[in-house]
């Protein structure tokens, strides 16, 4: 994957992608398949608008 | 060192590519897969063999049988046994899970997957249903649901980790020419069942007043491949995390319960082991669960009267029907998929990019293990003609590595039943309910006819 530009969510404090995180925050996930799976590629949970999202996206809210 | 990935505040930030190499189980599951086939076939070129340490118990009679197993093979038994742990290990240290607590928690899964495994082979096994993909799933399920599992034991237990290396490794007893013979009709049959599934998903759902992210999440994970499917949409649409939580709920449990399902009817038709293969392949959700299915289902051969075919067969058209008709397309789906949320849905507050590059990225990288695991053993096979096959390529080299296979998926079956609790999972509601069990029924019926009656021909003949 390339490096994504700021702002995205990837380097915003409200996004969290850590797979332990995610397994945690979204249960039955680890029962079959995996936050550490390719196909998860960078998403991961935006605090501020409570979605799963692309690590790429934007929003006005980047902190 | 900005080359390779940091964890941040709960934050992987990815500063190279190839960073994924080894942080992402895909990966993995082929450097462990590839690993074992390549020592195999050094050994297998140079007149020797990995079998020693490819341990499987032998079918047993009384307990007696079994010490005796035990007591003339521990050796191997503990040499497989730090063999599994040195590759799982590293593998699970990469991904940031401490190879401290990974270590306890797999030792007893390796004990009980083995009793798993003995129990199979018990000559009476067949007779009381005791299919170890079942009676792992199963025990799994009734301990965590009952008992409960104690928190130690969740970093060994990694569904898609073992699944997918048993893939790898499975692609060592698919011939690359089969897999070229049966994978464009395997793409046809998926696509016609895929397109359909996700669709009467997605207009039931929206029909029924969902958001369209939540139709789309429920219709991938239904239609695609199951919770891999629900969580590259949910993030390439940007569900709600709730939403993206009932799509994964519904995915467990209907395929958990089609683990069951489907190779009961399957055997009461007496569908042959190609077919029901293909079947289990296209209305499945989840590869660990139709492998559990597929793999049941093998074992009715030549121990349930009326059911014909080779027993790998199952397994061989599940995987071509799931993981090279469905999986492979997943980054196509979500990339697909995010456009039209850009584009056409309610905004959210989020600007989505889509990019193609996501196709690769959503690639599930392992079925490039699989399919290079295949060609290197066709490769191998390719100067012996099917006597010699038979007398010197199966016994020195595919056998071992099946067994290698079979443990594989046992770690990950027991895996199912032991990280699947129930009681956690989100309310689902009834109309993503409703929604989606339209969806299984008329994937269940359309798989059946398109592998009976379409293609059913072809199915029959890969299980000769």
């Amino acid at each position: 994957m390339n490096a994504v530009a700021a702002p995205s969510c990837l380097e915003c404090k409200h996004f969290k992608n850590a797979p332990a995180v995610l397994e945690a925050a979204l249960r039955g996930l680890s029962s079959l398949s995996s936050a550490y799976a390719a196909v998860r590629s960078e998403d991961g949970l935006c605090a501020v608008h409570d979605r799963y999202v692309a690590a790429s996206s934007v929003c006005a809210a980047f902190a | 060192m900005a080359e390779i990935a940091q964890t941040v505040n709960s934050r992987v930030l990815t500063r190279r590519s190839w960073s994924n190499l080894f942080r992402q189980e895909d990966w993995w599951a082929i450097w462990i897969g590839l690993g074992v086939i390549a020592v195999a076939v050094i050994l297998f070129a140079g007149g020797s063999s990995i079998k020693w340490i490819a341990v499987a118990p032998q079918k047993w009679s009384h307990l007696a049988d079994v010490r005796q197993q035990l007591k003339q093979h521990g050796l191997q038994y503990a040499a497989l046994f730090v063999l599994w742990s040195v590759s799982f290990g590293l593998g699970a240290a990469a991904l940031g899970i401490k190879i401290s607590r990974f270590l306890p928690a797999f030792l007893l899964v390796y004990l009980v997957a083995g009793g798993i495994y003995f129990l199979g082979l018990w000559d009476q096994a067949a007779h009381y249903n005791l299919e170890p993909p079942l009676v792992a799933l199963g025990l799994g399920l009734l301990v965590s649901n009952t008992l409960g599992v104690p928190r130690w034991l969740d970093p060994g237990l990694r569904v898609e980790f073992y699944i997918k290396t048993g893939i790898v490794l499975l692609g060592a007893s698919l011939p690359l020419t089969l897999i070229a013979w049966a994978g464009p009709v395997a793409i046809v049959q998926a696509a016609i069942v895929s397109l359909v599934t996700f669709g009467v998903i997605y207009f039931a759902a929206v029909r029924l007043g969902l958001d369209r992210r939540l139709a789309a999440t429920l219709g991938t994970g239904g239609a695609v491949c199951g919770v891999s499917g629900a969580i590259a949409v949910g993030g390439a649409v940007g569900a709600r995390k709730e939403e993206v939580s009932v799509a994964i709920s519904l995915v467990v449990v209907w395929a958990i319960a089609m683990i069951f399902v489907l190779p009961l009817i399957a055997r009461s038709l007496h569908l042959s082991t190609g077919v029901a293969g293909a079947w289990i392949g296209t209305s499945e959700f989840a590869d660990a669960a139709g492998l559990a299915a597929a793999q049941t289902y093998g074992g009715y051969a030549g121990n349930v009267s009326g059911i014909s075919g080779n027993p790998d067969a199952a397994v061989a058209a599940f995987t071509l029907m799931k993981v090279i008709g469905r999986d492979m397309w997943i980054g196509v789906w979500a990339f697909v998929l995010s456009l039209v949320a850009t584009a056409r849905w309610e905004r959210t507050g989020i600007s989505s990019k889509s990019r193609a590059a996501e196709i690769w990225n959503r690639f599930p990288k392992f079925v490039l293990g699989f399919i290079v695991a295949s060609a290197v053993v066709t490769l191998v096979a390719r100067g012996f003609d099917y006597a010699a096959y038979k007398k010197e390529v199966l016994p020195a080299l595919v056998a071992p590595l099946q067994a290698f296979r079979t443990w594989a998926f046992t770690f990950a079956f027991l895996s199912i039943g032991l990280t699947t609790r129930l009681r956690e999972f989100a309310a689902v509601g009834s109309r993503p309910l409703v929604a989606f069990s339209i969806g299984v029924l008329v994937n269940v019926v359309l798989g059946f006819v398109l592998s009976t009656q379409v293609f059913n021909g072809f199915w029959n003949r890969l299980g000769q």
